[in-house]
């Protein structure tokens, strides 16, 4: 009877050994497959996407791609891959910095899909070499934004001369100032490569593929897997791995320019905003279409349309 | 199972725990993590000097040298034209503070024979941005009006240029209705605006002028103008010139384009801005505007011109109900 029970006690603990051990194998096989597939290879290439106006919470999402790049080991280089007409200009800077940041770390390359122009360049300025596409456009290194100011009426009452009011000077200077950032930063990491003057880069053309690859906008024409396998061969590596990062959708918005007044004003629409917001600060975009904002507060959809 | 069977895998199981859970927090201290170590790539990356851009010196005042007597400026304000009180403020105020007299001409006062009218009592006319073509009898109003030693200044942006009927200072057809009146001034303006990428106030559009010959760049070092427009005159003095390296938006060509000139009772400006109280303190700009303003009172135009239809037959050609040229 003692017999029974302990030969039945030590076939249970022999099943539950089992079972026990095909459930952690079934955990840690694909681990052990992955450690085995990338001992493989000799590193990760991340491919991280910027697309869309260029807008605080995209970069957002950016950024903690590349920060996750910086920070991963197995990560060796970053390729950016770029659609984008620009956006705001204190993301796009940000967008920049990240991308300074990482490529003092590792090969950054930029490859350019449709457009990757204006806060879109500024963004890919550091990387290492930039891949554009024959029809894609890059370039539109300037500023943009409103000259005047709406007059605040006297009913409203303000600290000061300048609250809430820049004079036409001052807009003039704080957009000079911008562009000089911004065409000091592309002379900066570009100089060697343009065959452009200074000069002709601050006219903010904006140039298709073939005339960038040439004039050292770009470095070459070439698709994403080039621009992938460049930034593995920069980093020493011949098989390698590629992650592709796909910031999350966080509702971007359209810009677009439209009269009133008899005067061009520059509005924003988005998932957060119920109508048209005028965008009273400079913008670095490629082009801001034109666009009837009565439609926009009556039918959403017809907004859609026209800004697609 | 009594309390001493599960003695063992209870101690068994605490002690598994206490080992792996403390391992894995003591793993940072012996590796010491990861140093944070973060450059100030922002700061590193800004030439503060490099980016900044400097206020534009803005100070003199705006002074008339003559000492003619008292005359009458009028302004036309009968042909739709854009420019705002606040931009001629700046030139009214030197009038008026000299002792001379300014007066507005509305659409009404332009009407058939009232515009001559207006004329008639007025030593100089001052014409800006106007959007709408004069008509034939007006347009002789003021040719005898000039040829009288009355003073004429024009006033064009670019934008508007295009639909300024009077002179032929547009390249448009409809601008050029009078070809005898266009040749007799010989002052032409061509489209776009003026631009500097090399030397520029602030924005590539804010380009200097030098002076040329003649009173109206007396005493000038150099203006600033926010939008400028190219004007030149085929015998007449030119006031002002933009810089070498100035382009033309239009043509892209870069030359030392005039954007003052003057023949003989007529000036014209290719530019408002320098009026407006913003601008019209930075560089020599108020020294032009009391040029100008100078310029205005300096003609000692015939009494009683142009003449009234009775003296002066032809001169005063009935208005037409509808102008000749295409309306814009």
């Amino acid at each position: 009877m003692t017999e029974d029970t302990s030969a039945a006690s030590a076939r249970t603990v022999f099943v539950v050994a089992v079972v026990a051990a095909v459930l952690v194998s079934a955990v840690l096989a694909p681990l052990a497959y992955d450690a085995a597939q990338s001992a493989q290879s000799e590193g990760t290439v991340s491919v991280v996407t910027v697309s869309g106006t260029i807008t605080a919470s995209t970069v957002d999402g950016v950024s903690e791609d590349l920060r996750e790049a910086r920070t991963n080991e197995s990560i060796r280089a970053v390729v950016l891959k770029v659609d984008s007409g620009g956006g705001l200009v204190a993301p796009s800077e940000r967008l920049y910095l990240e991308v300074l940041r990482t490529a003092e770390q590792m090969p950054v390359v930029a490859s350019v899909q449709g457009v990757g122009a204006s806060g879109a360049y500024y963004g890919m300025l550091p990387a290492d070499e930039i891949y554009v596409l024959s029809s894609s456009e890059v370039g539109s290194v300037g500023v943009i934004g409103p000259g005047g100011t709406t007059p605040v009426p006297d009913s409203i009452i303000r600290t000061g001369p300048d609250k809430a009011q820049p004079t036409a000077e001052d807009r003039r200077r704080t957009i000079e100032s911008l562009k000089r950032q911004f065409v000091g930063r592309v002379m900066e990491h570009r100089g060697e490569e343009l065959s452009v003057s200074r000069e002709e880069v601050a006219y903010a053309k904006t140039y298709l593929g073939p005339e960038a690859a040439r004039n050292g906008y770009a470095d070459g024409v070439g698709a994403l897997p080039t621009a992938i396998d460049r930034a593995a061969e920069l980093a020493g590596m011949e098989t390698y791995d590629v992650v592709r990062k796909e910031p999350p959708f966080r509702g971007g918005f359209f810009l677009f320019a439209a009269e009133n007044d008899n005067k061009t004003m520059i509005y924003k629409q988005g998932p957060g905003t119920t109508g048209p917001v005028p965008v009273t600060q400079p913008v670095l975009v490629d082009e801001i279409p034109n666009h009837n904002p009565e439609l926009a507060t009556h039918d959403p959809e017809v907004t859609r349309n026209v800004s697609a | 199972m009594s309390a001493r069977e599960l003695a063992a895998p209870a101690v068994a199981f605490v002690v598994l725990v206490a080992v792996i859970v403390g391992g894995a927090a003591a793993v940072p201290f012996v590796s010491g993590g990861e140093p944070t170590d973060v450059t100030n790539l922002a700061d590193r990356q800004t030439d503060v000097d490099a980016v900044t851009v400097p206020e534009a010196d803005s100070e003199g005042s705006i002074t008339m040298d003559s000492d003619a007597a008292p005359k009458t400026v009028l302004i036309d304000r009968a042909h739709a034209n854009q420019i705002s009180d606040e931009k001629l403020s700046t030139l009214v105020n030197a009038l008026v503070a000299n002792g001379h007299e300014v007066e507005y001409v509305t659409q009404e006062q332009a009407r058939g024979p009232a515009w001559n009218e207006s004329l008639r009592s007025a030593d100089a006319l001052l014409i800006a941005n106007p959007n709408q073509p004069y008509t034939p009898g007006q347009l002789a109003g003021v040719e005898a009006f000039a040829d009288a030693g009355g003073r004429v200044v024009m006033l064009s942006d670019p934008a508007s240029i295009q639909q300024f009927g009077i002179f032929g200072f547009g390249i448009q057809q409809q601008s050029n209705d009078d070809p005898a009146l266009n040749s007799e001034f010989g002052i032409s303006a061509q489209s776009g605006y003026l631009f500097n990428m090399h030397e520029y106030q602030q924005t590539f559009k804010s380009v200097y002028a030098t002076p040329g010959n003649g009173p109206l760049s007396q005493g000038i070092d150099r203006v600033v103008v926010r939008d400028a427009a190219a004007v030149s005159t085929a015998d007449g003095q030119t006031a002002l010139r933009v810089g070498e390296r100035t382009r033309l938006s239009t043509t892209r060509r870069a030359d030392t384009y005039g954007i003052a000139v003057r023949s003989g009772p007529v000036a014209m400006v290719g530019d408002t801005d320098f009026l407006t109280p913003e601008s019209a303190y930075v560089a020599d700009n108020d020294v032009f505007v009391g040029n100008l303003a100078d310029f205005l009172v300096s003609g000692e135009k015939t009494r009683n011109a142009p003449a009234p239809p009775s003296e002066g037959p032809g001169r005063d050609e009935p208005v037409p109900t509808r102008p000749p040229t295409e309306a814009v």
